[in-house]
């Protein structure tokens, strides 16, 4: 029983009770980010590279997880703004609160030439969702300059190049083997 | 606790969570609300006769399930502390200056938290008794009423 | 029960709003608190963190603070959504077992990006508290009004605690509230925020982390010429709704530390997680600490309050009057919920 709201049988008992819980956020961009930011708005993908491990990261942390070390700009290295769909998932979507999608989309992870970069959670367009494939090679289909805003990037590194690119086409090259970037990304 | 950010000219990113909840009441909290969207306050009395304000499921001292033996209390009851809210935030019941009070309701061996809307900390003290008001539209929450002192019914 | 030591502490310093991500500022401290305790990140047997996911306004931002750790490979770790103290209380269980011989615990918390007076009262009953938006200063106010109508506190005396702490907080390198100078009687004329509460009996809003390395017994003494031995550590809770527990008085603070032998022998030195200035006198009296006990040399919660770190705090500068300005015994105290609702007590020996 999930009544959109609680509206009580003006009679009967009162069974149920609505709370609408709200929360509001206000952070301070990390220097890192506000960095990759900046970047960002200039057309170029940078990640920080561990001077440890060689993985990189992107959006950058600041920090590599895997060796604990602090990365800085020291450490900056540029991806290139192609590379390889290694992950993805359909999702189906409910019509929660909250949800504004209708049909069914991809979230994809794209792993970044240059640096082997992943970027997660990633819209792939301008290919139907049941011919995504892990393999499929990709280049990122960028706004126009004057129409870039990363007024919504933060720290949580979701949404990482939101506002700037608006997703990952297929470039129409052969697939990848998985032997060529497996193993290679942090994740 | 003051809000004034610490780093002027750095960027602010703003995040927020919303999420709407519809809760089941049970069977102890279902007839405290209901009695709440009637014009009751209700208590419900333990094993040693004590009435707790407001009605729970389980004795807290014990542990012990507590039989739905509910008794009406109030409307009528003695501020216990209070504690003058000079600034409400938006999650506060009321959008002026109010008391946040524990209310010994009459017929009740606890206190009840709840809102005074007495005008002035000058109206506010210790042992004073104060009465429910009630909004002419009530749905069955914590908010169907607040308390204001007991002369000014 | 198997005597168990603090081997490394660590805290950062606490900020009213912090440019860095919480992971960004706890790997240094946890880096600092195994280095200090003269162990290798790979030795650590079990690692338990203290966070509050609606603090960071994000789901599973536990799970993200653990990139400051270096789980890689996996490693055997657990997470409370309460103060690193109880992280600190779960690594000590953990430890009886005898099977491994070093814990890690942290906790971690930025105040600054979410506002304390919306998110706490979401902790509370969800039909009878939160939907009055019964907030933090509001429920302490209360506790405060009752202990001057008991006459077991003034609100100069409260001032009184207030001034003191910062004048210890004026010598913490890790205090956010330094500034020592000030004087009662126009700390008494300010005007009141939540009456009977002004700002100076209001803790910071902070943002800050801390860590502490336990080993047990053999193990502390292999790596460590001065362990900081728990003789003791207990934790007690009463129930939720204000309305059915006495306020003036904290019981449960009272038998934790029953339980954790606070009264066994002197104390020397309190870290109390008094969060407003009422309680510090409230919390003295539930522990039996007379007059030669000194009360938060760090300045304490008033001076510096990193939710979900300010209890773990507490033991790291316990274990610090210990191990480095010469304490024999020290107490120290964490509490979670409202008005003192849960306490930890844990007691600390130099020898």
């Amino acid at each position: 029983m999930t009544p959109d709201t609680a509206e009580p049988d003006a009679d009967g008992p009162v069974t149920m009770m609505d709370y609408f819980m709200q929360l509001e956020y206000h952070e301070l961009l990390c220097p890192v980010v506000r960095r990759y930011a900046e970047q960002l708005l200039d057309g170029k993908l940078i990640g920080h590279k561990c001077p440890s491990c060689g993985l990189v990261y992107l959006p950058p942390r600041g920090y590599c997880p895997i060796c604990v070390v602090e990365t800085t700009d020291a450490d900056e290295i540029e991806l290139a703004d192609h590379g390889t769909v290694t992950n993805y998932t359909v999702v189906t979507p409910v019509q929660y609160y909250g949800q504004e999608e209708t049909e069914p989309f991809v979230r994809a992870s794209v792993q970044l030439d240059g640096g082997n970069a992943t970027m997660n959670l990633q819209d792939l367009v301008d290919v139907p969702v049941d011919e995504v494939r892990v393999g499929m090679r990709v280049a990122a289909v960028w706004k126009p300059k004057a129409e870039r805003d990363v007024s919504e990037i933060s720290n949580r590194s979701w949404g990482s190049a939101e506002g700037c690119i608006d997703g990952w086409k297929p470039t129409g090259e052969p697939d990848l083997p998985a032997e060529q970037f497996l193993g290679k990304a942090a994740f | 606790m003051c809000s004034t950010p610490a780093v002027p000219d750095a960027p602010l990113t703003t995040h927020t969570i919303e999420f709407p909840y519809t809760r089941t009441l049970g069977p102890v909290v279902g007839p405290f609300l209901t009695g709440l969207r009637d014009g009751h306050l209700l208590g419900v009395r333990n094993r040693d006769g004590r009435v707790l304000v407001p009605p729970l499921e389980w004795d807290p001292a014990t542990g012990e399930p507590i039989d739905a033996d509910f008794v009406e209390v109030g409307p009528a009851g003695t501020v216990e502390t209070w504690a003058w809210v000079g600034e409400p935030t938006r999650k506060h019941p009321l959008d002026h200056p109010f008391a946040f009070a524990l209310i010994r309701l009459d017929g009740a061996d606890t206190g009840l938290l709840h809102a005074v809307d007495a005008g002035s900390p000058d109206r506010m003290h210790t042992g004073m008794r104060v009465t429910a008001r009630w909004k002419g539209e009530r749905i069955g929450h914590i908010t169907d009423l607040t308390f204001v002192p007991e002369e000014a019914r | 029960m198997a005597d168990i030591a603090i081997v490394g502490y660590a805290q950062s310093p606490s900020w009213r709003q912090s440019e860095l991500t919480e992971p960004q500022f706890l790997f240094p401290v946890i880096s600092e608190a195994i280095q200090q305790a003269h162990v290798e990140r790979r030795d650590i047997g079990f690692t338990c963190a203290g966070s509050c996911d609606y603090l960071s306004g994000q789901t599973f931002a536990f799970v993200m603070n653990l990139e400051a750790v270096g789980a890689w490979p996996p490693i055997s770790e657990s997470h409370v959504e309460m103060d690193g103290a109880w992280a600190l209380y779960e690594a000590w269980v953990r430890l009886q077992h005898g099977d491994i011989d070093l814990a890690l615990v942290f906790g971690s918390g930025k105040s600054s990006p979410g506002l304390p007076s919306e998110i706490y009262p979401l902790q509370l009953d969800p039909y009878t508290l939160t939907p009055l938006g019964a907030d933090p200063v509001s429920l302490a106010a209360l506790q405060a009004r009752a202990m001057l109508d008991k006459g077991t506190i003034t609100e100069r005396e409260m001032a009184e605690i207030a001034l003191r702490s910062r004048q210890h907080g004026a010598t913490n390198p890790y205090a956010q509230v330094k500034d020592g100078r000030g004087d009662v009687d126009a700390m008494l004329a300010e005007p009141y925020v939540t009456a009977p509460l002004r700002r100076h009996d209001l803790p910071p809003i902070s943002d800050g982390a801390s860590a502490v390395v336990l080993a047990t017994a053999d193990k502390a003494r292999a790596v460590c010429d001065r362990p900081v031995w728990i003789r003791g550590i207990d934790h007690r809770i009463e129930p939720h709704q204000p309305g059915m527990r006495d306020l003036t008085e904290s019981l449960s603070t009272r038998q934790a530390g029953n339980h954790a032998g606070v009264a066994d022998r002197p104390v020397d030195v309190a870290e109390l997680s008094a969060t407003f200035s009422h309680q510090e006198k409230l919390l003295r009296e539930a522990l039996g600490l007379g007059d030669r006990v000194e009360i938060n040399p760090s300045g304490g919660a008033l001076c510096a309050n990193p939710v979900m770190a300010v209890g773990l705090a507490r033991i790291a500068e316990a274990a610090r009057a210990i191990r480095e300005r010469g304490a024999t015994r020290a107490v120290a105290h964490a509490t979670s919920g409202q008005c003192l609702q849960q306490n930890l007590v844990c007691v600390l020996e130099g020898a």
